[in-house]
């Protein structure tokens, strides 16, 4: 079975958007992967004229909120990267167990990678106005275009989970069980200068077991 | 809505799948893009076209369950037509200089055409077998989800949001037309729309299509000039208790209780539409009685700030009532028999249909529905009564606390009188806990209310104690109580042994003297005598202006060590020994009292 790649468009987010910029895209991806019965819910953002849908699970809520923390805990702690988090659908399968192994083999078939750059925070501006005395604020201008930027950007990417979605349905494996997100998922958060990120993007794609790359 | 039975085999199947899709995506259609009057839905019920798809989106409209869906053929698409209505003037005479008339007509625009249609291909060979249509199944469900997520990001979707906000005042209307062909657009409509097909579904001898032209941009109908919300008069407004709490509330019915609370922050004040007449398949366009609109999803309150202004949209509301709502549990089943279609039956063998489609199996303590406390009752016993985990609190023996005899008897055991109200008073703050409950409750919580507030500002340091001492004298007060009088008890700490017995025997002989009185004058006289032995009551802090000049010093001292050793951790030992104090209290109640009859017969002879 192949693994089918989905590289969202690049956003870029200043850090007080990025919860609900993630939020956003990886609930809407998860709905159209949860295919038990689920009690759609309308979400609106705050910071954008944009409403999602999310499954109404509890515990997806919660795991996927706690994801969204580390990853705004990694971009704080490495600025000025461009930072991605990984949503990957598996199959587990059993191995034969063996004298030395007894795992698991996980079976990645979907893989949606959401890039964000997140920007630096900006100073306030000093403030040094020259006669006038309304203080104006300069930034505020460019503030509000790129927000409007952001908010299509993020209509875009949502657009393409959709597109996405749809041309895409031979490879959804059968169903395992139809509690919340029907398939067992994780979520992964990486930055551009981590090493490891692509060590493990590596691992991943030897154990898709990609004919291509086999034969 | 039921289907008529099917024919048999795997068309018949594919035939109920391919209906029950048309009904479904209609249902999602309008659901997001006409707000319409719809009975509540039955929390948590889950109905059999809920399940379908497994999407559950609530009671259906009212409308689609006259749609003649079984006496169309399988070839016939679906158009659904979302049009948006302005009133635009316009001068009848505009050559006329003696008469302008304008008059208004309605500017019908089809802002977003839906197609839903099964294309047949006769050159495909025909699909048969059961893996065959739950392939079919599992992607039309997908499918559905991603019609589900467009509709909400289309601009049409921002047009229905204001109208649902706005209702009457956002200056334009939206209606829908369904039909099985779609009228010709203007060539210059047309222009102004995109297109988006969903990728098709195969079926058994073509494929499932979904698709829509929608208009870009809606910028041109200048759906922002919405006039916010009249400002209304709520007549009845009786205020919130946590604005308000000395306030009494009427007692009126549980329904009347119901709205009050409802109406100190919701938006509505009319009542539900009446039903609305039914939409025909092939008719024209339909209006929906604006004038007979109300909120009836606006019950509940906003789920979170939004842009859009609006209080929540019929799905938000649906998913709010029933967010916690657990199915029962999963039964594991081979993989690809999980997601099959519940069918209707038919003679025809079909593949089995699980009745129970799980949910949730999980529990989570912190998402069970709980009802929310009302914050003065919930409040109060935690403040009031610290010790009320002590087990050996409940087990002092109770007293009669509706005693209407003018005698000290009335007055015994305090602690057991305090026991009772307690318990009568954290029954009622467990059933009062809404601002729903019936209004009688409600008159009883502003009476606790009241009587825990006045205690509050007559006492100066703790509430706790202060209030105990409060309870103890409202528990005299008979007026307050043919209802159960939920005068929080509290559980005072007593000093010393001798200090509380005489600080007790001196409240006990006021309370003795005023007693008499006071069952004889009105609540308000009630009242008033309570704010009096609010006044005389010992304080707690040295500074207080309320201290009795005549207790020592060392009573003082006492009373501010037990104010201290009131925050200690109380165990069974203490129980027992505040119990031996009430006992004394009791004997010197009965004596004192036995005193002044003596005393009275005395000087009237």
């Amino acid at each position: 079975m192949n693994c089918e790649i989905c590289q969202l468009k690049e956003l870029d987010v200043e850090h007080f958007e990025i919860r609900e910029v993630l939020r956003c895209i990886l609930h809407t991806i998860l709905f159209h992967r949860a295919l038990g019965l689920v009690r759609p819910k309308d979400i609106d953002l705050e910071l954008f004229e944009i409403t999602y849908v999310q499954c109404g699970d509890v515990e997806l809520e919660r795991k996927t909120d706690e994801k969204i923390e580390q990853f705004i805990d990694r971009a704080e702690k490495h600025p000025n990267k461009k930072n991605q988090i990984c949503l990957s659908f598996y199959e587990v399968k059993n191995k034969q167990p063996t004298w030395f192994t007894n795992k698991v083999e996980r079976l990645y078939w979907e893989q949606w990678y959401i890039n964000l750059n997140v920007a630096q925070h900006q100073k306030g501006h000093s403030g040094k106005s020259t006669s006038s005395k309304i203080v104006v604020d300069p930034g505020a201008e460019e503030r509000t275009a790129r927000r409007a930027a952001l908010e299509a950007s993020l209509r875009d990417v949502l657009f393409q989970i959709i597109r996405f979605v749809n041309e895409k349905k031979d490879h959804i494996p059968p169903v395992p069980n139809l509690e919340g997100v029907s398939f067992p998922y994780e979520i992964t958060i990486s930055s551009s200068s981590d090493s490891a990120f692509g060590m493990e993007m590596f691992k991943r794609m030897l154990q898709t077991g990609n004919p291509t790359m086999l034969s | 809505m039921d289907l008529h039975s099917y024919p048999h085999g795997e068309h018949g199947r594919f035939e109920q799948i391919f209906n029950q899709f048309l009904l479904k995506s209609l249902h999602i259609i309008l659901d997001s893009r006409v707000p319409m009057n719809r009975p509540p839905s039955r929390g948590g019920e889950i109905r059999k076209s809920d399940r379908w798809f497994n999407l559950v989106l609530g009671d259906r409209p009212a409308a689609m369950d006259s749609l003649s869906f079984w006496n169309r053929s399988l070839m016939e698409p679906m158009v659904i037509d979302i049009i948006l209505v302005q009133e635009s003037r316009y001068s009848l005479s505009e050559h006329d200089s003696r008469s302008t008339l304008a008059t208004e007509m309605p500017a019908e625009t089809v802002i977003e055409r839906w197609v839903v249609q099964y294309e047949h291909q006769r050159s495909m060979a025909p699909q048969i077998g059961d893996a065959f249509y739950k392939k079919t199944y599992k992607k039309s469900i997908i499918l559905l989800r991603s019609v589900y997520s467009m509709l909400r990001l289309l601009p049409a979707y921002k047009a229905f949001r204001k109208q649902q906000s706005f209702k009457q005042n956002c200056g334009f209307e939206i209606n829908y037309k369904v039909c099985s062909f779609g009228s010709p657009l203007l060539r210059s409509e047309e222009e102004s729309m995109k297109n988006y097909s969903f990728i098709p579904i195969d079926a058994q001898q073509g494929c499932l299509s979904v698709s829509v032209m929608y208009r870009k941009d809606l910028s041109d109908f200048n759906l922002d000039s919405c006039v916010s919300h009249p400002i209304e008069i709520i007549s009845d407004y009786v205020g919130s208790p946590l604005t308000d709490p000395m306030r009494a509330f009427p007692c009126t019915s549980s329904e009347k209780g119901h709205s009050i609370s409802f109406q100190t922050r919701g938006r509505q004040s009319a009542p539900p539409s009446p039903f609305q007449p039914p939409h025909s398949w092939s008719s024209g366009l339909q209006r929906e009685l604006s004038s007979q609109q109300s909120q009836p999803y606006s019950a509940s309150p906003p789920l979170y700030r939004s842009p859009y202004e609006y209080s929540s949209s019929p799905t938000e509301a649906y998913i709010q009532r029933n967010q916690n709502q657990r199915f029962p549990a999963n039964q594991k089943a081979p993989c690809d028999e999980i997601l099959s279609p519940p069918f209707s039956s038919s003679p025809s063998p079909s593949p089995p249909t699980k009745n129970v489609i799980p949910f949730h199996n999980r529990r989570h303590p912190e998402t069970a529905p709980m009802s929310i406390p009302h914050p003065m009752i919930a409040r109060s016993p935690r403040y009031l009564s610290p010790n009320l985990s002590d087990p050996n609190r409940n087990s002092l023996p109770p007293l009669s606390p509706r005693n209407t005899k003018h005698d000290s008897s009335s007055h015994e055991s305090p602690s057991g009188i305090r026991s009772i109200r307690r318990l009568d008073s954290t029954r009622t703050g467990e059933m009062s806990n809404t601002p729903t409950n019936a209004g009688p409750k409600l008159s009883r919580d502003s009476k606790e209310d009241s009587g825990r507030f006045s205690s509050l500002l007559s006492s100066s340091s703790s509430p706790r104690v202060g209030l105990s001492r409060t309870s103890s004298r409202l528990s005299f007060q008979d007026d307050f109580g043919d209802c159960d009088c939920p005068f929080i008890v509290d559980d005072v700490d007593p000093p010393d042994n001798q200090t509380s017995s005489n600080l007790v025997a001196r409240n006990c002989s006021e309370v003795s003297s005023l007693a008499p009185s006071t069952m004889k004058k009105s609540q308000d006289a009630a009242v008033g005598a309570l704010v009096h032995m609010l006044k005389t009551a010992p304080p707690l802090r040295q500074e207080s202006c309320y201290y009795n000049t005549q207790s020592s010093k060392t009573e003082f001292e006492g009373e501010v060590g037990a104010a201290s050793e009131f925050f200690k951790p109380r165990k069974a030992s203490d129980a027992f020994e505040e119990l031996k104090v009430y006992r004394q209290m009791k004997d010197l109640l009965l004596s004192k009292s036995a005193a002044h009859l003596v005393s009275k017969e005395k000087t009237e002879f």
